[in-house]
């Protein structure tokens, strides 16, 4: 990244005149901004039809076009939506949910990644192609059977045993991509530590897995947004209202109250905060990172 | 993934010397927690879907699963009225995605890839939607698509051509394709972002030397980007196809596989048969052609992806 911007400025600095002579036929670059900046026009309206609509009485909702801006703005919409849809509580259930699986997966991926990639016992490469296989599975195949599970583990309806099969379903393309992490670090690394007298475990926790840390960091981000966002299995497990967690909160809040439009409205746009919070605040994490390693390359 | 080859070269690593049975249990611990999650919560709960397939059962506990053999495969190849067009769906499902935003992320990707103004604002209204829940998205379209308040019908209205106002979730000529379309809103930052990733790879010496050379943009693209790309192209396409037929959020929540059953999906037809009309061995009679599908496609690929990383 360094040595490319390095690259740029100096051609730039070396060509400098001839851009300037160029500059006014660049006809291509603006026709490709024009482009480009249309179709992001595009994709913003949805999210700003959302936003209009959170902030309008029912009359404007009826009256005005759905592009207008209200005539006055009714913000208390918000508050409504907090309590209709039960917003603490089921923002509640997410938030405890994903704070105990997302770390907690992650440890349990890196871990077997580790064991994978480093020990290389026999038939290592095997066990990781079949638990890779497990990441590309529709999760709605097991659906039955495991609620038939859970209800037998007494584990039904119940946020601490929702993840159980969440950590399970997540752990599997985590190995995969940390097992790539872990395969590029030096042996020579490892060797050094291991005649200075390290163990296994500390090989593993102070040299392995610091140097994984950008992919970690990707790989929680993608992990935290996965888990606030999954429906299905929530919606099979899940029974009753105050162990909802936040899509299925939004899902009820749409049926039961879909025409209090600026509320569901302003609940989406809320439900939506968290995730987006996340994606600002590591945004870098999404290009670097775990996509990198998950491309073979 | 990239594995460069650092063990070529490194001699007598302890964990070589240690015999290949004792490797085993010191690996052990490190395993365990993943393998026994994944064998409770995900491979069981596969295999017993397939077992089911095999039996009428309606899931309530105090009914026992009666042995059917393949009574379950010939309804739902022969009577069931559903499982052809949910089997329709997800294949047009997955040809539109590998079509649609795939090809509109490539080409994203390429445009954004280069320095302009407002680049990285643009890269986030097109990855915003991606981060959003499924269901939410369902939410917020079906709004845009209400017949009366809705976006589409109200802008088709204000601009004279209000004849073309449809019901779009609620006619079954429509309604799949509109479902689509919010896919497409949704589906496309985050193939963007893999193929601005595999950008990244296109080496710069080689672009430079080719301009130097006389080539023209399209055969800098032709013979330096594209094979770059490749190895992005194969996971972005994977991924593509796998997302594709996991479809289910969105169609829930847009219109529950309705109107007449003609968004149905393999995914949430499975679901419908298991939970909604209590045939635990039909839903699993459909979990396991999605089964077939899923691997028929997935194997080629892991093959793929772990060549050239032997021991």
């Amino acid at each position: 990244m360094t040595a490319m911007t390095t690259t740029r400025a100096a051609t730039r600095r070396t060509t400098a005149p001839v851009r300037e002579r160029e500059k006014p036929r660049d006809w291509v670059g603006i026709g490709l901004w024009l482009a480009l900046g249309v179709t992001a026009l595009i994709w913003f309206v949805p999210m700003l039809l959302m936003f209009l609509t959170s902030v309008k009485s029912k009359t404007d909702i009826n009256e005005l076009p759905m592009w207008g801006l209200p005539t006055d703005w009714a913000w208390g919409n918000y508050a409504s939506a907090v309590e209709i849809g039960n917003l603490w509580v089921t923002a509640g259930n997410s938030a405890l949910i994903a704070l105990i699986k997302v770390p907690l997966g992650l440890a349990i991926a890196a871990a077997a990644a580790f064991a994978l990639s480093r020990i290389r016992f026999r038939g290592a490469r095997i066990l990781l192609a079949l638990i890779a296989i497990g990441s590309m599975i529709p999760v709605q195949i097991g659906l039955g059977p495991l609620f038939s599970t859970m209800l037998s583990a007494h584990l039904l309806d119940s946020r601490l045993g929702l993840v159980l099969p969440y950590l399970a379903f997540g752990i599997p393309y985590q190995i995969f991509v940390l097992y790539g992490f872990f395969r590029s670090v030096p042996e020579e690394l490892e060797e050094s530590a291991r005649i200075d007298g390290s163990s296994t475990f500390r090989i593993f926790w102070q040299i392995i897995l610091p140097l994984a840390k950008p992919a970690l960091a990707a790989l929680f981000v993608l992990d935290f947004v996965a888990t606030w966002n999954e429906y299905a299995m929530a919606t099979t497990l899940l029974i009753s209202q105050d162990n909802y967690t936040i899509p299925l909160a939004v899902q009820s809040f749409s049926t039961q109250w879909g025409t209090d439009y600026g509320p569901l409205n302003a609940f989406i746009f809320m439900s939506a905060i968290p995730v987006l919070l996340v994606y600002l605040l590591f945004q870098r994490y999404f290009v670097q990172g775990a996509f990198a390693g998950a491309v073979k390359g | 993934m990239t594995t460069t080859d650092a063990r070529t070269g490194a001699r007598g690593r302890s964990t070589r010397t240690v015999p290949p049975h004792r490797r085993f249990r010191l690996a052990l611990p490190y395993l365990a927690p993943a393998l026994v999650l994944y064998a409770v919560f995900l491979v069981y709960p596969m295999i017993d879907a397939v077992r089911l397939s095999f039996f009428e059962w309606s899931g309530f506990r105090i009914e026992k699963p009666e042995f059917v053999g393949l009574d379950n495969y010939v309804r739902l190849f022969t009577s069931d009225p559903v499982f052809w067009t949910a089997l329709r769906n997800s294949v047009i499902w997955v040809i539109a995605s590998l079509l649609v935003p795939t090809v509109i992320a490539l080409l994203l990707a390429l445009g954004l890839n280069r320095r302009m103004l407002g680049r990285n604002l643009m890269r986030a209204v097109f990855y915003i939607p991606a981060v959003f829940a499924s269901i939410t998205v369902a939410a917020m379209w079906r709004w845009i698509y209400n017949p009366t308040l809705g976006f589409v019908n109200q802008l088709l209205h204000a601009v004279g051509l209000g004849d073309l106002a449809q019901s779009w979730l609620g006619d079954p000529q429509f309604a799949l394709a509109s479902i689509f379309v919010a896919n497409i809103w949704q589906a496309v930052g985050f193939s963007m972002v893999l193929f601005l990733a595999g950008l990244q790879s296109v080496p710069l010496e080689l672009v430079e030397a080719a301009k130097l050379d006389g080539a023209g943009a399209w055969q800098r693209f032709r013979n330096v980007t594209v094979p770059a790309l490749r190895p992005t192209t194969v996971v972005v396409v994977i991924l593509t196809i796998i997302n594709a037929l996991k479809v289910f959020d969105l169609v829930v929540g847009l219109t529950g596989g309705g109107p007449a059953q003609s968004t149905q999906v393999l995914a949430l037809w499975s679901y419908t048969q298991s939970f909604t009309n209590h045939e635990y061995g039909m839903g699993g009679a459909v979990a396991t052609v999605l089964l077939l599908v899923t691997l028929a496609l997935v194997i080629p690929y892991m093959a793929w992806s772990m060549r050239g990383d032997e021991s």
